[in-house]
């Protein structure tokens, strides 16, 4: 009798977590519907910002060509592209069938940017600075001066006192996408966990499981199993929006995301596990199904009140945020993101999280322990917790 | 080169006599004690319980309740709804703890290790509804200590014993309530337990499902098993087990071979004539029962009277029925609940 299993059996437990959920086509489905969902967002802001290459400006002669080249130089490069027309109206043809972004035409006194229905600020802006550089570059020859004398003490440079690693929509974009990431997961594969419970509960197959393994080999099984599922699914929405980025051509997130998706991990399974505790308990007051909608209330509050913190709360309150147990999970990966946030506290909002999750899957264990055979009625919190061992 | 190999369920005699065959250059230097001393532990053990109290509140559910299981045999545990058989079957299971009290196995406490090679059938069934009965069964075997490979084995060989092969990759739910009984069973046979504790096995089944039942206990239990089974249906129970243990009110109220319980030394006579038989209400030294038309029912004060009473009958016409009426366990039941 060398099988580790029967030393360890939450390791059985887990494996049958674990495997009937896979095979389980709700939850395929709904994982199917949120990878398409995380692509999508990841996909169509960029669809709909036009990177998906550099913009056609139509023009009529070298002039406008060098024009819109110069203009493409101003903006790094790769964001500008001549197309060739005949005549003005060759080139508002190409611009309104959607074949060129804007036209530029000679106008009265210098240029005029044609636009369809709107015009882009980025585009209006890097051609007129095209048009003025290039118009006084020549004027400038006329007058005698070189093009650096005329540029003599017009540089100006950008200096940020507290620099963010991401320009700030982004940022934020990506900063709610982390706590809504953990806040579904940790939702979603708690009321699973709930579920499972109150189902060995229903059925009364709990009788046999706790006449052949102890009940905390049940409670860890389950919740490492749901665990293991859980980052499994974060896993594969990160790879989803990896290759959703990649195809994109906004790899250059990653570069920001990449250092603090250790301690996302990090911050996720404590927070998980902590609340996985906290789901199997919801699922043990509980004698059917219909009960769960009140005893999971506590998890969804809990849950949800740190989320929306940490997502729409001012700086100060979310640097607070940060450092509480299960809101850190959500807060401290974000706050990383949009400001410098030093070693010291990731670091300590490690171990106050360890601390309590310790301490909560402790008491957890302990209620789940005394309420799981009792089949008679739904409990109460208070009530479990004062229960003595049966 | 020294192989070491721990088995269950076999002995170091047969290991010899198998390297014997097998290996004809080698030999068993050293039965290993560990599987030895593992089997001392499992095979032909007596299960007990001494002194188990249990207090719900202040309601005294279970009060000293004593009895053995002897390995072997089947004992019927029996009372009335309430009588606290159910929490002592859980207490034993170790589902519920005892306010005082042990259970024993062998002598000793018996240990969750141990418990895990028990077979537990609990009064409210339930397994996974919405899992295949094949992956059920595997995952109930694996549960109770079984490895991959014998859990499957043993699934395989129980479910075409119950004739359920085809249905294997089928969700519970789906079978009708006596296949989904059967399924019940067979999870709690399925690794080979070394006790059986089953709290009502046959409630619910009818007389078919019944007698299935018990040849697949017979068959599918080993001997030295003992097994403890509580229920309503006397007469089974009367056909069924060896040793019987009637809990009142959380007591022992009786407890013992059924066999003595219900003969007992019976003085109680009935007797069928052709005629009348209310002659019998004048004889001396008996105690009528109940006379009704040609047939009576009588005590005898002493032994050899009742040999009196059926010359006499005799001599007066034809007797069609002579014989000691049998203590129904129902009235064993009936006494010793009272």
């Amino acid at each position: 009798m060398t099988d580790e299993t029967l030393r360890h059996p939450w390791q059985l437990v887990a494996h049958r977590e674990i495997s009937t959920k896979i095979r389980d086509k709700t939850f395929l489905g709904s994982t199917a519907v949120m990878l398409m969902l995380v692509v999508a967002a990841v996909i169509i802001p960029a669809l709909l910002s036009g990177h998906s290459g550099p913009d056609k400006i139509a023009v009529l002669n070298d002039a406008g060509a060098k024009i819109v080249q110069t203009a493409d130089q101003i903006k790094g490069g790769d964001s500008f592209e001549v197309t060739r027309a005949s005549d003005q109206a060759a080139a508002e043809r190409l611009v309104s069938d959607g074949d060129a972004k804007a036209a530029l035409v000679p106008g009265d006194n210098g240029y005029v940017v044609v636009g369809d229905q709107q015009l882009d600020d980025g585009i209006q802006n890097a051609l007129r600075e095209a048009v003025v550089n290039l118009g006084m570059e020549q004027n400038a020859g006329k007058a005698g001066l070189s093009p650096e004398q005329l540029r003599a003490g017009t540089a100006v440079q950008e200096r940020l006192l507290n620099p963010g690693p991401l320009p700030d929509i982004v940022a934020d974009f990506v900063n709610i996408g982390l706590a809504l990431v953990f806040y579904m997961t940790a939702l979603g594969f708690g009321m699973m966990i709930a579920q499972s419970v109150v189902q060995e509960k229903e059925s009364r197959v709990v009788e046999i499981l706790a006449a052949a393994i102890p009940i905390r080999a049940l409670l860890w099984g389950k919740v490492i199993g749901n665990t293991v599922l859980a980052l499994s699914q974060i896993v594969l929405i990160a790879a989803a929006s990896l290759i959703g980025l990649l195809a994109t051509g906004q790899a250059d997130i990653l570069k920001v995301v990449a250092p603090v998706a250790g301690w996302f991990v990090v911050f996720f399974v404590l927070g998980f596990v902590a609340l996985a505790g906290l789901w199997a308990v919801a699922g043990s007051l509980a004698t059917r199904q219909e009960d769960l909608g009140s005893t999971t209330l506590p998890g969804q509050m809990i849950l949800m009140i740190p989320f929306f913190f940490s997502v729409f709360a001012g700086s100060s309150a979310k640097t607070i945020a940060s450092f509480v147990p299960i809101a850190s999970s959500m807060a401290m990966p974000g706050r990383m993101l949009t400001e410098h946030v030093p070693l010291w506290q990731p670091l300590l909002a490690i171990l106050i999280l360890l601390v309590a999750t310790a301490g909560i899957v402790r008491l957890a264990a302990r209620v789940y322990e005394r309420t799981l055979l009792k089949t008679g009625r739904r409990l109460g919190y208070r009530e479990a917790i004062a229960l003595e061992a049966t | 080169m020294t192989l070491r190999v721990t088995l269950r369920g076999d002995v170091c005699g047969g290991l010899r006599s198998l390297a014997w065959e097998s290996l004809p250059n080698g030999s068993v230097r050293d039965c290993v004690p560990d599987s030895q001393r593992w089997l001392e532990e499992r095979v032909n053990g007596m299960l007990s319980v001494a002194g188990l109290t249990r207090r719900f509140g202040d309601h005294l559910a279970l009060d000293d309740v004593s009895f053995d299981v002897v390995p072997g045999r089947m004992t019927g545990f029996v009372g009335a709804n309430g009588a606290g058989k159910t929490t002592t079957m859980r207490i034993i299971l170790g589902v519920l703890a005892a306010t005082a009290g042990e259970v024993s196995w062998n002598g000793s406490p018996l240990t969750a290790a141990v418990r895990r090679d028990f077979g537990y059938m609990p009064e409210e069934r339930g397994l996974y509804p919405k899992m295949k009965i094949l992956d059920q069964l595997v995952f109930f075997g694996r549960l109770h200590g079984l490895d991959e490979r014998r859990a499957a084995e043993r699934t395989d060989k129980i479910l075409s014993r119950l004739g359920l092969s085809e249905r294997a990759g089928d969700v519970l739910e789906t079978l009708s309530l006596g296949n989904q009984q059967r399924v019940q069973i067979a999870a709690a046979l399925v690794h080979e337990p070394i006790a059986l504790v089953l709290d009502e096995p046959f409630s619910g089944l009818d007389p078919l499902a019944v007698d299935a039942m018990v040849d697949l206990l017979r068959d599918e239990v080993t001997p030295e098993v003992p097994v403890l089974f509580s229920s309503h249906q006397l007469e089974l129970v009367e056909r069924l087990c060896d040793d019987l243990v009637v809990l009142a009110r959380g007591k022992v109220v009786a407890a013992g071979p059924v066999a003595e319980l219900a003969a007992g030394p019976s003085t109680t006579y009935r007797l069928v004539v052709d005629g009348d038989a209310g002659w019998l209400r004048d004889v001396r030294g008996i105690t009528v029962r109940d006379v009704a038309g040609a047939t009576a029912l009588f005590d005898v004060a002493e032994r050899g009277r009742e040999q009196q009473i059926l010359a006499e009958a005799m001599s007066r016409g034809q007797v069609l029925e002579f014989g000691p009426e049998r203590v129904a366990l129902s009235d064993v039941f009936r006494e010793a609940t009272r």
